[in-house]
């Protein structure tokens, strides 16, 4: 926590100063998730950060600036963990059961590991294009703005990297 | 909602605002209380007996205790308006605090007596009248208090509420020993005691719900 830091960005954004507010309001998040990602499951940290942050929105006028920012914050951050703790202790939880069906991942897991194997086989610029537009589901565009890649290259990329997948598929089959 | 279109939103609702002091704060108490006092006084409520005062042992023991119990515990519940202050060794003082000043009453009035003398002693109507008056004292500190409250930002809803409630009590009882005819320790301690009790438990249970975060 950079205290004198944050109390004069708290300092301008009470004098109503909204690019000092932003930043600090930035800066703050990024200290709560962390704080929260130790404390609650994954998937309650955004909202419990953005909780946070719309109570020092409606409470910045009790923010004694003669006083560091850091425990003034922490004590909210403090207090609305312990309110979401009580409140998942009142949430009905049911136990599942022992002998619950489960599906079979292992064929799907041992796809992914094959596949990833012979990725590393060909060239990084194939790979990389086969990943994002066939695994991650992204288009041809946005595949070349990240890969920093025209498009033509991308669609030239991929379909040589598919070709040399197969051929590499074909040998360790024949090998097995 | 995304935290980044959150923070978007909290910007552009942002007003410039007045921070919170916490000795405006307690002058707006000390304000109230005064002017609650001033206010019997002028009315002829309350009687400023000097004689009294030297004659009866309690009148200063009532006084002084009470006085003492509502500046600390008035302080202490502005204070604890603060989201980063923790009032616990605070409140461990003041019950200490407390004790004290009942014991001391208790030790004024000497050893027990009967049964029968005890409940003649207390006489129950005057002290449910003495009580309901106490009560009745302590609404406006109470108000106030709970007004600051919720314009604050505690975030200990369990002593914040004790602490405001035993302020505006003990305030209360403070004022009310001016207009009380009774001089009895055992009667004091019990009927202010009860009075006391009912205001702070009061603030426990409503304050909490007040308290806008």
């Amino acid at each position: 926590m950079a205290d004198d830091h944050w109390r004069d960005l708290m300092l301008a954004a009470q004098a109503g100063d909204a690019a000092a507010y932003r930043r600090l309001l930035v800066e703050a998040g990024g200290w709560l998730r962390t704080y929260y990602a130790r404390r609650l499951p994954a998937s309650m940290v955004d909202d419990a950060a953005q909780e946070v942050l719309l109570a020092v929105h409606t409470k910045r006028h009790t923010y004694d600036p003669a006083k560091p920012f850091g425990p003034w914050l922490a004590a909210i951050a403090r207090y609305k963990w312990i309110d979401r703790l009580r409140a998942m202790k009142d949430t009905l939880t049911e136990e599942l059961p022992e002998d619950i069906a489960v599906r079979d991942h292992g064929e799907a897991i041992q796809s992914a590991n094959v596949l990833e194997r012979l990725l590393g086989r060909i060239k990084p610029a194939q790979a990389n294009a086969i990943r994002l537009v066939k695994i991650e589901g992204l288009s041809i565009k946005e595949t070349a703005e990240r890969l920093d890649q025209t498009v033509a290259l991308v669609k030239v990329n991929i379909h040589r990297g598919l070709r040399q997948l197969s051929e590499l598929a074909r040998e360790e089959s024949h090998e097995a | 909602m995304k935290l980044e279109s959150l923070i978007d939103e909290l910007t552009e609702d942002l007003t410039p605002v007045k921070p919170r002091r916490f000795w405006a704060d307690l002058l707006v108490l000390a304000l109230i209380a005064a002017v609650e006092l001033a206010l019997l006084f002028a009315l002829g409520i309350a009687h400023l007996d000097l004689e009294r005062l030297a004659t009866q042992p309690t009148m200063g023991w009532r006084l002084v205790s009470l006085g003492v119990i509502a500046l600390m515990s008035g302080f202490l519940a502005v204070r604890s308006f603060d989201p980063a202050y923790s009032a616990k060794d605070a409140l461990r003082w003041l019950a200490v605090i407390v004790a004290l000043c009942l014991a001391y009453g208790l030790i004024m009035d000497g050893p027990p007596a009967g049964t029968a003398s005890l409940l003649q002693r207390l006489d129950w109507r005057s002290g449910i009248q003495c009580a309901s008056k106490i009560v009745l004292l302590s609404l406006p500190p109470l108000a106030a208090l709970a007004l600051l409250c919720r314009r604050g930002a505690p975030t200990d809803l369990r002593r914040t509420p004790l602490l405001s409630g035993l302020a505006a009590a003990a305030w209360g009882a403070f004022v009310f020993v001016f207009a009380c005819p009774f001089n009895d320790p055992l009667y004091i301690v019990v009927w202010y005691g009860i009075a006391c009790g009912l205001v702070t438990l009061a603030a426990r249970v409503m304050m909490p719900r007040l308290a806008r975060w």
